[in-house]
């Protein structure tokens, strides 16, 4: 069974792999408006094997629209 | 208004029209999504205004979940976050601009997954660790001695060489992993990136290109690598949208 912090860890890892890939990678138009994000620091912590995932992802949405409600 | 891109996708890549499934998603902050198609490849777009945008986490977040999405469903190529073109008539003439281009890379990426895999370490303890393992006499060889007769500069040179080999020791140690690592993905036929030592804690960094089938096999290669290396850490994520891997800059 995994506990709890080894979820939030999951969840705050995949935060910050997804933010890396988002504002780095993709696809640039060149000329265009490119967004600089001031208020994202990305820190990698030491961890055993993880395996984050887009279920991890999807458990983060649906927390949000929670929080939101 | 201007148009927020999200992706460039393969429109053949399945039955259901992009409309469909773009109905029951929402963009960057609740806006509506549209799909501009041109010929077989479409942009997901959504209206913004630039002083309503504010780059943060959150819409960070939600403009890579649409991504995400869609990624289920069709072949793309994910937008770098913050891509904006003033109208749908610019989104268009890009679109058929670049058509050659975009879907060139978007054969590359077809039916495939994107995942990360970061291999992290106490640098110092694995040095330790590594030195330690060393026979006897090459441990003499390593291990400046500290004899007060000796000069302070032999005593410096002793020391520096030390840690040079030490160094050594872990690069050609991580360089076995990378091997390791490099021959599995060889044999499912990936494409891989990988960077080594890339700040003080990790040691291999690397991202693949995988046969959406195949996600099985990369995370017990994972699972195999943490039970033979227990003093690192293994760190997988994915699957992903292949955002390392759309090499293409549009115009």
């Amino acid at each position: 069974m995994i506990n709890d912090s080894v979820i939030d860890r999951s969840k705050d890892i995949t935060i910050l792999e997804l933010l890396d890939r988002v504002l780095n990678k993709g696809v640039i138009l060149t000329g265009d408006i490119v967004i600089s994000v001031a208020d994202i620091d990305l820190i990698y912590l030491g961890v055993k094997l993880m395996l984050s995932s887009v279920e991890t992802m999807e458990q983060l949405k649906s927390e949000r629209q929670r929080i939101d409600k | 208004m201007d148009k927020l891109i999200y992706c460039l996708l393969l429109a053949k890549s399945n039955h259901t029209k992009p409309e469909t499934i773009l109905n029951s998603l929402k963009g960057v902050m609740e806006a509506s999504l549209l799909a501009v198609e041109y010929h077989n490849i479409s942009a997901i777009i959504s209206d913004v205004t630039e002083k309503q945008f504010v780059a943060n986490k959150q819409h960070a977040v939600e403009f890579a979940l649409v991504i995400d999405k869609l990624a289920q469903k069709y072949t793309l190529l994910p937008m770098r976050f913050g891509s904006m073109m003033d109208s749908t008539g610019s989104v268009m003439d890009m679109l058929e601009r670049n058509e050659v281009e975009i879907e060139a890379g978007l054969k590359k990426v077809k039916n495939k997954w994107e995942y990360g895999l970061k291999v992290l370490c106490d640098r110092e303890k694995l040095k330790e660790e590594l030195i330690a393992k060393q026979d006897n006499d090459s441990l003499n060889l390593v291990k400046p001695e500290i004899d007060p007769n000796k000069s302070v500069y032999k005593t410096y040179v002793l020391k520096k060489l030390s840690e040079h080999r030490a160094e050594e020791q872990i690069l050609s140690f991580v360089d076995s992993i990378l091997v390791e690592i490099k021959t599995y993905l060889r044999k499912l036929k990936a494409v891989d990136k990988c960077k080594k030592m890339t700040n003080e804690t990790t040691i291999i960094d690397a991202v693949f290109l995988l046969d959406k089938k195949k996600k099985k096999e990369v995370i017990n290669l994972v699972k195999d690598l943490q039970q033979k290396y227990p003093q690192l850490n293994f760190l997988l994520t994915g699957p992903w949208p292949p955002y390392n891997f759309v090499e293409i800059n549009i115009k």
